[in-house]
């Protein structure tokens, strides 16, 4: 694959912490599942709903052992850098003020916060959020897209409902985008700790340093022991049983596969769950499988892009980050093509080389980054996930 | 007197809801779209994949406690197709009971335009065949959930008990959210709920619930325009409210759609 000119093709909205956006929503994030149908009201409602985005959850504020990954997560999503505004609605608890304060420490950006306490009911709070929409608007609105450079770019790569194609077609596809995105100097995220299972060791001679190596071992091997606390052997549980049928015989496949995604490039380091990447290179996230708990963790991570493989066919997308589907078979893609944005089935085809839909997977990433609206965007999917441990962490 | 639904093999309810099940996370933005175009009801939540142990056979069996509650006259599970919890399963479960149930799969019905025209006419196909007819309930069974006051609460318990109704009462958490999962297993036809001092009022879509505010706590008194009750009332009032209910009238979060259905979890995702 060429090269592509060291001029940046990208464009994006500049952020006063230093990161670049891709979109410039208004966010409307309920922090109680008493206020999901609030939320949904005024994004359907408000003129501006095309740029609004929001989300539903079933949090209704207890602070319990999960409290640090949830707080962590609403926070890191609502400064998400394809976000241009957020407005917080809450009942008006030491939680949300806690959530409000870690979102205000890391990015300066309009942030309001708005509770039922004070606005004394449902619809004089879907008013004033109404209003506060409008307010953000001609601020959000000012911020316009600008030359962005390559380092502008977290890619966050993601696989769900795999195949026995995935780790032949699109997975190793991707890795060759991934690899030319970092090699330019942006930064890429693999995840899914189950799904590198079986593959660790091939990942850790890839890392930097030998500390990143032994951080990409633990991880796993504390994944490995979180699972087994349950009285549960992950092997047992994975491949789920649609992976199964589209082929896949053990979960070290899967993960020899899965791992793909991310190329051969060097790693930089391994991050928690929703934890901000700090530098440029290529990083393992510990997330579950969960496609959704795996989006919503990289939307609390700065990720402005993902890119989704899938033999299956899956629809979720983010409410923040434009999420790219590229199929792994063409049966697939023929057949669901409202979910697919790429297909890498052409190279069980044998019509396209790997290389050659790399670099496809790589001109689709930049052609969304400057606008181009994904499979998903255009369904307006916007799946969210709390991400729960329920005391299984070690 | 109660005039209920017979709403099929479910029994007698109180409502009367077509009920858009999916039984995945991935298929939840499907179900809304679904139940928005047929006047259904549904929920979003972010189960039913890459779930284990325990989880997996109680995800099922909360699905199949929704989809078989008495104020649901018919449902469809809507499915994504590779996913852990297998919607035909899910279906096949509730369909054991209850014959008035249908399951569309995303994977096999070309995509999310095909998939959503095929959910809308067999949603809408049920309803035409399984139409609920009114019937006399006889036995209303009223969950109750919170804290409320001893003294109040056993007058009015014996007020039931004397018009032949039942009563459940879950309270193990202070999330009424989280204790409604209990009711619905009990099939309780309406719920009582006395929201812990710092949680708002808050509902279900499947059943109607009686909010009451709690004297003690600041935010149900800035609130208390949302509360179907303030909490200075009395027994005998609380159970006319309740037949009135019973009869059809809306509850205040019944007729501002706030709540959703909170499914029971007991270990982290893979």
């Amino acid at each position: 694959m060429n090269l592509p000119s060291n001029d940046s093709q990208l464009t994006g909205f500049l952020r006063k912490n230093g990161r670049w956006g891709f979109r410039n929503y208004i966010l409307v994030l309920p922090l109680h599942n008493a206020l999901n149908q609030l939320a949904d009201q005024v994004r359907v409602h408000h003129p501006a709903t095309a740029i609004i985005t929001s989300v539903a959850h079933d949090w209704s504020g207890e602070v319990d052992s999960d409290w640090a990954r949830i707080s962590r997560v609403f926070s890191g999503f609502a400064i998400n850098p394809n976000v241009g505004a957020t407005i917080f609605i809450g009942i008006g608890t030491p939680a949300e003020e806690e959530i409000l304060r870690n979102a205000r420490a890391h990015r300066e950006m309009p942030i309001t916060y708005l509770t039922l306490k004070d606005a004394g009911g449902f619809e004089r709070l879907e008013q004033q959020v109404m209003e506060s929409v409008s307010e953000v608007l001609p601020l959000v609105a000012s911020v316009k897209r600008e030359p962005a450079p390559w380092s502008a770019m977290v890619l966050g790569l993601e696989c769900g409902g795999s195949d026995a194609y995935s780790g032949i077609t699109a997975n190793p596809a991707l890795g060759v985008a991934s690899d030319k995105f970092v090699e330019l100097g942006a930064t890429s995220i693999l995840a899914e700790t189950m799904e590198i299972l079986g593959a660790e060791h091939l990942l850790a001679a890839r890392a930097k340093t030998p500390e990143v190596g032994q951080a990409i071992i633990d991880v796993v091997a504390r994944y490995e022991r979180s699972i087994s606390y349950e009285g549960i052997d992950i092997r047992g549980a994975q491949p789920s049983r649609g992976n199964i049928e589209g082929g896949l015989t053990t979960l070290e496949e899967k993960s020899l596969g899965a791992a793909k995604k991310a190329g051969n490039a060097p790693f930089t380091g391994v991050l928690d769950y929703a934890h901000t990447p700090t530098e440029a290179g290529l990083y393992f996230m510990d997330t579950p499988g969960h496609d959704i708990e795996q989006l919503t963790g990289f939307a609390a991570s700065d990720v402005n892009i993902t890119v989704f493989t899938t033999g299956r066919g899956t629809p979720t997308g983010s409410a923040v980050i434009p999420t790219i589907k590229v199929a792994t078979n063409t049966e697939m893609a023929t057949a669901l093509p409202d979910l697919i944005d790429l297909n890498a089935g052409t190279i069980a085809d044998g019509t396209q080389t790997v290389l050659e839909v790399g670099a496809q997977i790589f001109e689709e990433i930049v052609a969304v980054a400057n606008g181009k609206l994904t499979a998903a965007e255009m369904g307006g999917h916007r799946e969210f996930n709390l991400s729960r441990l329920y005391g299984s962490t070690l | 007197m109660i005039n209920g639904y017979l709403n099929n093999s479910r029994g007698i309810g109180v409502r009367s809801h077509q009920l858009i099940l999916p039984s995945v996370v991935c298929s939840t933005h499907l179900a809304k779209k679904v139940a928005d175009q047929v006047d259904a009801i549904t929920f979003s939540h972010q189960h039913g994949c890459g779930i284990i142990g325990p989880d997996v056979a109680g995800v099922n069996q909360f699905f199949v406690a929704l989809a078989s509650h008495p104020n649901i006259q018919s449902t469809v599970v809507l499915g994504l197709g590779c996913e852990t919890l297998q919607g035909n399963e899910v279906t096949e479960s509730i369909t054991a009971h209850h014959p008035e149930t249908e399951y569309v799969v995303i994977q096999e019905s070309a995509g999310m335009a095909g998939a959503l025209e095929s959910s809308v006419v067999t949603a809408r196909a049920l309803q035409e065949n399984f139409a609920p007819q009114h019937t006399e309930l006889k036995t209303l069974t009223i969950g109750i959930e919170g804290f409320p006051e001893a003294a109040f609460i056993n007058e009015f318990l014996l007020l039931v008990e004397n018009s032949g109704y039942k009563t459940v009462i879950s309270n193990a958490s202070k999330e009424p959210s989280k204790n409604f999962a209990d009711l619905v297993r009990n099939k309780c036809h309406l719920i009582i709920s006395f929201p812990d001092a710092n949680q708002p009022p808050t509902g279900l879509p499947l059943i109607p619930v009686v909010t009451i505010a709690n004297s003690q706590s600041m935010l149900h008194q800035a609130l208390i325009s949302e509360f179907d009750f303030s909490s200075s009332l009395s027994a005998p009032a609380l159970l006319q409210k309740i037949v009135a209910v019973a009869n059809g009238e809306l509850t205040k979060c019944e007729a501002k759609k706030i709540g959703d259905i909170v499914v029971p979890r007991m270990v982290r995702s893979v």
